[in-house]
């Protein structure tokens, strides 16, 4: 009688799946197509813009403070920032915050484009609050350039310094008027040997352009500069540290509730878009820089800080297991320490995967309402290096208990595709319910984002790998009692 | 960052979850399950018949289906 009850529950379990129906309350990243004759509306003006560029990363990044101010005779709430179709593709992690509540949510922004041929895209910026005609507002806008540092001379010998170039635009590329501006360039040392010089006619103080600080120069204060002006400038500047560009990161985080752990797993496909190697690469060189430890533009180790808690780290490649790695654990954080098999030098690439478990109580919560549960993960564990890294394209992938239903999911990284599907692996019947989230340019600044999803799970669900085992093996002991009954004697039958 | 789901998890911060079996107990439960049922599908296997079939197939079963999972567990497949 209780295999009835049970097969009951299991029946229940496949039919809550099946009424299954996810919800994502987020929408995709959307596009708007406006017509070629567009131009945004010139409503605003930039009264004062300061501009600091940060090239201390393997990539820039930018950190606009701008005031605006509405030129309009109406309330006006949809501000754009122009950029490149080239460019654009480069940009990620755009933010923009109110730069006097900077703790508050960031403002709602959409990629806008035009038509094939126009060669200039916008980001729209949502003013969660209509500007009053005459009434000032300090935005903050921050973006990073990806893949936009060219190393030149493009081949150094294996203990040279490395020089980066980097090219942007003097006056920052406005939808709108600006009447004052400045551009700070902060390099990682006092090492600049090249550099544009603009004519002091351009600068608003005639003073020589760019002045020169430290390890900070600054191009401006420029006036009265009209929308979508540019003067392209270049700056060269030594960086001897590799220039770590993930193509593509591939992260599972996989949730057991019978195991009460949360295993994950991250893929890596890096190479170092720094100088390459010229010549043939050295070992004897490399072996006596061994000590020394002299500044290289090689990577040479990676560091991932982990959560505290995480045990059993793997680190593997296409080879198999390197044991060049260290696991310390903590109490505060556990760090893992890969040192890849090979330095990794300009032009140099390198895949390997690693993986670690954790205990679920730290990132599951249940919910009062019925079955329900809270899962808190981060978006990005990847490894924390001084130089800092980009990703081109994350995939995090989150593998939920199968038969979880009700997906919904929060995030404050920009997302460009999301969908969920079934992932079949061990001891499944029908396929876990899987969260696939895409986010492209993101950098190593966004690695403590996190993530929230919500899932339901009934308990009928939670029991059907038990109960399907359990079917099957009662279905083979039925099969031996009836097989085994059969009378398969010659001959009549005995009278009973 | 202020989000509805970030309140949702503040709010349930009193209810983390825990697994029915802790991590240390598995490989010892789904050892004895496994041990169970595979003596009693033993001592079915002696005498078959209907009466055997409820009384001892059925839970030799139950033992290895949860024997099954806690053990895949304890030697790290988390399912």
């Amino acid at each position: 009688m209780r295999s009835i009850t049970f097969l009951a529950s299991c029946i229940a379990a496949v039919s809550s799946f099946a009424a299954a129906e996810l919800n994502i309350s987020q929408p995709l990243l959307s596009r708007q197509v406006l017509p070629s004759s567009f131009k945004p509306p010139q409503v605003f003006k930039n009264a004062n813009l300061v501009r600091t560029t940060m090239l201390e990363k393997g990539y820039a990044r930018d950190v606009i403070n701008v005031v605006i101010e509405n030129i309009d005779s109406k309330p006006q709430s949809e501000y754009y920032v122009p950029f490149e179709t080239s460019l654009l593709a480069k940009v990620g992690c755009f933010e923009v915050r109110d730069k006097k509540a900077l703790e508050k949510d960031p403002f709602r922004v959409e990629v806008v484009a035009f038509d094939e041929e126009s060669s200039t895209e916008f980001y729209k910026i949502h003013l969660p609050v209509p500007l009053e005609p005459n009434q000032q507002q300090v935005l903050r806008i921050s973006y990073s350039v990806l893949s936009s540092l060219i190393p030149v001379p493009a081949e150094i010998g294996q203990n040279e310094k490395q020089y980066l170039q980097y090219t942007f635009s003097a006056y920052v590329p406005s939808a709108y008027a600006t009447e004052k501006q400045k551009t700070n360039v902060k390099f990682p040392s006092g090492d600049v040997p090249d550099y544009t010089k603009l004519p002091t006619e351009l600068n608003s103080e005639n003073k020589p352009d760019p002045q020169k600080q430290g390890s900070t120069f600054s191009y401006g204060p420029y006036e009265n500069i009209p929308a979508g002006a540019e003067e392209f400038v270049s700056v060269r500047y030594e960086f001897t540290k590799p220039v770590t560009h993930v193509t593509q990161l591939e992260r599972d985080l996989e949730v057991s509730h019978w195991g009460g752990n949360l295993a994950t797993e991250e893929r890596y496909w890096l190479e170092n878009r720094g100088a390459h190697l010229k010549g043939q690469f050295s070992r004897v060189e490399w072996q006596k820089s061994a000590y020394m430890n002299p500044p290289t533009a090689a990577l040479k180790a990676l560091g991932f800080p982990l959560h505290s808690g995480a045990v059993d780290p793997y680190f593997t490649d296409d080879i198999g297991n390197v044991s060049t790695s260290r696991f310390r654990p903590g109490k505060k954080e556990s760090a893992l320490e890969l040192k890849p098999r090979y330095p990794i030098f300009g032009g140099w690439k390198y895949s390997f995967r690693v993986g670690w478990n954790a205990d679920l109580s730290t990132y599951l919560r249940k919910l009062s309402t019925g079955d329900s549960y809270i899962l808190r993960v981060p978006f990005l564990e990847g490894p924390r290096q001084p130089e800092g890294i980009e990703y081109a394209r994350v995939q995090l992938r989150v593998i939920l208990p199968e038969g979880a239903t009700n997906v919904r999911y929060s995030t404050s990284i920009p997302l460009i595709e999301s969908s969920t599907s079934m992932h079949r692996t061990f001891m499944d019947t029908l396929g876990r319910t899987s969260l696939t989230l895409t986010a492209i340019n993101v950098v190593d600044d966004f690695r403590d984002r996190g993530l929230i999803v919500t899932y339901d799970y009934p308990w009928t669900a939670s029991f059907r790998k038990p109960i399907v085992i359990t079917v099957g093996m009662l279905a083979i002991f039925a099969a031996t009692w009836l097989i085994g009954s059969i009378d398969t004697s010659i001959g009549k039958k005995k009278a009973a | 960052m202020s989000s509805p789901l970030l309140d949702v998890w503040e709010a349930a911060s009193a209810s983390p979850f825990h697994p029915t079996v802790g991590k240390q107990s598995q490989l010892p439960l789904g050892f004895f399950l496994l041990a169970i049922s595979f003596l009693l599908a033993g001592v079915f296997g002696l005498n078959r018949s209907f009466r055997n079939l409820s009384l001892l197939a059925v839970p030799a079963s139950l033992a290895f289906g949860f024997g099954a999972v806690y053990m895949i567990c304890a030697v790290g497949v988390y399912v």
